[in-house]
């Protein structure tokens, strides 16, 4: 199990499957490309207070409404106030909205994600493991969540809660928790009759230690590109809560409510939509790149051959 | 084969019953009026009474005391009933010929008979309306021969046509479009005065709103200023009193609002001991109204002014009805809400607003405030009611209810050569004293009249027509809201104003020849106040107008029945 040595020697050389798979992510052309949007995206938004030139809320006032970019460099006049993506319609700065918008966007993602996967995880894992009635009915019961189309559901989940950011990343978590718990199942399911489970059940590991430490670490590979396409999809169906007047409140620098609040102004000031949309695309794109490029890489099948 | 002739045939068919379907309802004769021969015959005056006033509607009754002398007799005292009558839903229509057709406005606008200065030549509907100049007008005749209504609900298209050249005249330009107008020197824009009030309320019954000091120091944190000229189209302004300045008496062109200073309002919060780390709500709703054109976004501005004296604010967008009814019961402590003027007087916004016990808004009512706005809705005397609205206004402006922010106001724009083009700030421009040099004036508006008789209509759209056709017993000054005789040559109150005397004018006759008596104002409005009355028809039946006028109608279906 020494690697380095066996080089040394001129032997053959042995990689661990997790290093081969992260050599053959690195070499997908377009993981490669997501991933270098999502460090950009990363690093803006740990970065946003000292990249954004005013406060992404700060009304002012001495700046004329919904007023297109400015930029020095591509010939607006010096006297005027930079704006690289102009104002908005309550006289903000765009860019310094959209720089923040970033961290919300992010945020909504991993949260709402890893809300997802940890329940969806358990509720999946218990009743793969346990089966009979119980999976039965914790299956049927995400059937049920299943048959709604996942933006209508939150929708509804929202009308109950009530509007704000913190209902609509709950809402959103518990639609995407189906996804995830299927996943979770189907791969306990087809673990827990393998020899080495039945090995180490004969020894007497208890069933948590086997579900936890024997099976479940099976089904990491598929939740990483699955959670990882997820964030794309939540961070899109934030984005449209906030356009309906759902998600984020005013005057929050978040991408689909910058969206929602100009929608009527697309032909007076279209920078205005362009820029939020260009963003939420941007980063779903990314997520969507890497989680493909993760799905090949991870994939057993694909070991040992060229890169797509 | 078979099919080339099977097809063929249905084709046939096919065009057969369309031409059938084109022709059927050109072909539905119109009942020809007969001619009244009322006026040789001995006069038998009406009088339509409500047994007591426990109805809960303005009018007494309503009596034809001669020929030319109508008598209207109010459960009430009302200084504002002038300016109800002079409005555009209380035309005068022939008594005759709504016996005819049973009050029922669909059929009275197929042939309008009226008194104005245009009538009707064709209404080619979903197309155009055209008029022609009334040739018995009893007053000025019309200056230009033909008035064309057309319409489009796209500012854009209003916009096109009138730089094109196709129409004279339109309404509500696009806020972006008149800043280009302006400079045109080929059109001239009017705007319109406007006739509403958008405030920011306070219940005064909410924490942390109960305190004086605390409202007062709002009052001075918020720049209205700004708030107009960022969130208003043009023509609008800053609001100093709670009524428009056009209102007189009401207005108080003395008194001021609190002029922006925030510094001073940072201190009155802190000595009035303001909690700084409270969340403040701030309820509206997202409904654009011509007072509150962009309310989300002026929000969001009210959001960010406080917060520079360091007061937290938290938005709270509600449902339209929802917000309505929290508000009208004292739940909501701080938000957003507009008025609309429904008649020019000032007991339409004083009274409904801070003298009613009903209205729980703004918490508790102001006993100081209450008083003089009460007492004023009681005389008629010019001079006295401004004494005590001067009274009123500066006490609003001491307790502070209420912040006025704008007055929301829209225009119109005709071409620079049409002469005494004008906007309206009651949205009836009069078309009969412009002149464009041509024998035909295009006017080009919003939306499609619903009907051409306007006892049972509310639209803007639709009065404007009956404006052109139609006279009331008075009527609005041109451009302006002041009263003027119209019908009646003129008209005397009692010392309390609860019995109104009109005296009409003579030789005035109808579109249909009829001549104008006092029967045919008796019928007119009983018409719509009589439930009963066998010409209470309308269009819909709900006749808004006289409801919110003049409260319920006489012999009013029991409640129970909806």
């Amino acid at each position: 199990m020494a690697p380095k040595e066996s080089k040394k020697k001129g032997q053959y050389e042995r990689q661990s499957p997790a290093r081969e798979s992260f050599r053959r992510f690195l070499r997908h052309r377009s993981a490669q490309v997501g991933l270098g949007i999502l460090l950009v995206l990363v690093l803006i938004a740990i970065f946003a207070p000292l990249l954004a030139p005013y406060n992404p809320t700060q009304i002012l006032k001495n700046e004329k409404r919904r007023d297109v970019p400015c930029i020095h460099l591509l010939g607006c006049p010096a006297d005027k106030n930079e704006h690289i993506m102009g104002v908005d319609g309550n006289s903000r700065d765009l860019f310094s909205r959209v720089l923040y918008g970033s961290r919300l966007s992010l945020q909504i993602g991993l949260i709402t994600i890893s809300f997802a996967i940890l329940i969806g995880g358990l509720i999946g894992a218990f009743a793969g493991y346990v089966g009979g009635w119980v999976d039965n009915l914790l299956m049927r019961l995400m059937d049920v969540l299943m048959a709604f189309p996942s933006l209508l559901l939150a929708i509804a989940i929202v009308t109950v809660l009530g509007t704000g950011l913190i209902n609509a990343l709950l809402a959103i978590g518990i639609v995407s928790i189906p996804r995830f718990a299927r996943l979770v199942r189907a791969s306990v399911l087809s673990t827990k009759e393998l020899d080495y489970v039945a090995a180490s059940r004969a020894l007497g590991a208890s069933p948590i230690r086997l579900l936890f430490q024997r099976i479940l670490p099976n089904s990491i590979t598929p939740l990483i590109v699955q959670g990882t396409l997820g964030i794309a999809t939540a961070i899109l169906d934030a984005a449209a809560l906030s356009f309906l007047g759902l998600g984020a409140e005013p005057p929050r620098p978040e991408w689909g409510l910058m969206l929602g609040e100009e929608k009527n102004s697309v032909f007076n000031a279209p920078h205005l939509v362009f820029f939020p949309g260009i963003a939420i695309m941007l980063t779903v794109l990314s997520f969507n790149l890497v989680g493909d490029g993760l799905r090949d890489a991870l994939d057993p099948r694909l070991r040992g051959k060229p890169v797509a | 084969m078979n099919k080339k002739i099977l097809s063929s045939g249905l084709i046939a068919l096919v065009v057969f019953s369309l031409a059938l379907a084109a022709c059927a309802p050109a072909a539905a004769p119109a009942a020809e009026p007969t001619k009244a021969p009322e006026a040789a015959a001995a006069f038998a005056p009406m009088k339509v009474e409500a047994p007591n006033c426990d109805y809960g509607g303005e009018f007494k009754s309503i009596e034809a005391v001669d020929e030319n002398t109508v008598k209207f007799t109010l459960c009430y005292s009302d200084p504002g009933f002038p300016s109800k009558v002079a409005f555009s839903a209380f035309g005068i229509q022939d008594k005759d010929y709504m016996d005819a057709n049973a009050g029922d406005s669909v059929a009275m606008s197929e042939k309008p008979n009226g008194t104005g200065p245009y009538r009707l030549v064709e209404w080619k509907k979903g197309d155009s309306i055209i008029f022609e100049a009334n040739p018995d007008y009893w007053g000025e005749k019309a200056k230009v021969k033909n008035l064309v209504f057309r319409w489009s609900d796209q500012s854009a298209q209003r916009y096109l046509e009138l730089n094109s050249g196709t129409v004279d005249g339109i309404d509500n330009p696009a806020p972006e479009d008149i800043v280009k107008l302006k400079e045109d020197k080929n059109f001239t824009v009017y705007d319109r005065s406007p006739m509403n009030i958008f405030y920011i309320g306070f219940n005064n019954k909410i924490a942390p709103f109960d305190n004086e000091k605390v409202r007062q120091a709002f009052a001075q944190a918020i720049d209205r200023k700004r708030i107009v000229e960022q969130y208003y189209p043009e023509g609008s302004t800053v609001a100093e009193n709670f009524v428009p300045d056009l209102f007189n008496p009401g207005f108080s062109k003395d008194i001021k609002w609190y002029s922006y200073d925030k510094d001073a309002a940072k201190k009155l919060l802190e000595d009035a001991g303001f909690d700084f780390n409270q969340e403040i709500k701030l309820s509206f709703r997202n409904v654009v109204r011509g007072y509150l054109p962009s309310p989300d976004k002026v929000a969001q501005e009210l959001q960010g002014q406080l917060a520079e004296i360091g007061v937290k604010v938290k938005l709270n967008e509600m449902e339209s009805a929802t917000f309505i009814d929290a508000t009208a019961a004292g739940q909501e402590g701080f938000y957003l809400l507009g008025w609309s003027a429904d008649y020019p007087d000032s007991t339409n916004f004083y009274d409904y607003h801070f003298a009613n016990e009903n209205n729980k808004q703004f918490g508790a009512l102001f006993p100081d405030i209450a008083e003089p706005i009460k007492a004023a809705g009681k005389i008629s005397d010019t001079a006295e009611r401004q004494k005590l609205y001067d009274k009123v206004n500066e006490l609003l402006k001491t307790h502070v209810p209420m912040i006025p922010v704008a007055h929301g106001g829209s225009a119109t724009v005709f071409k620079a050569k049409v002469e005494g083009a004008h906007a309206s700030p009651l949205t009836n421009e009069i078309f009969a004293v412009m002149n464009n040099g041509a024998d035909q004036l295009v006017w080009m508006q919003n939306g499609e009249p619903a009907s051409l008789w306007c006892s049972d209509e509310t639209d803007g759209e639709t009065l404007r027509g009956c404006e052109a056709m139609y006279d009331s017993l008075l009527a609005y000054k041109v451009g302006g809201v002041e009263v003027e005789p119209s019908l009646a040559e003129k008209y005397t109150s009692n010392a309390d104003a609860t019995e109104y005397v009109f005296n009409l004018r003579k030789g005035v006759k109808f579109t249909n020849g009829a001549a104008l008596d006092a029967n045919d104002v008796v019928s007119s409005f009983a018409a719509q106040w009589d439930a009963k009355s066998p010409n209470h028809k309308g269009r819909t039946g709900t006749f808004e107008y006289f409801g919110s006028f003049f409260g319920s109608f006489l012999n009013a279906p029991e409640k129970s029945a909806e």
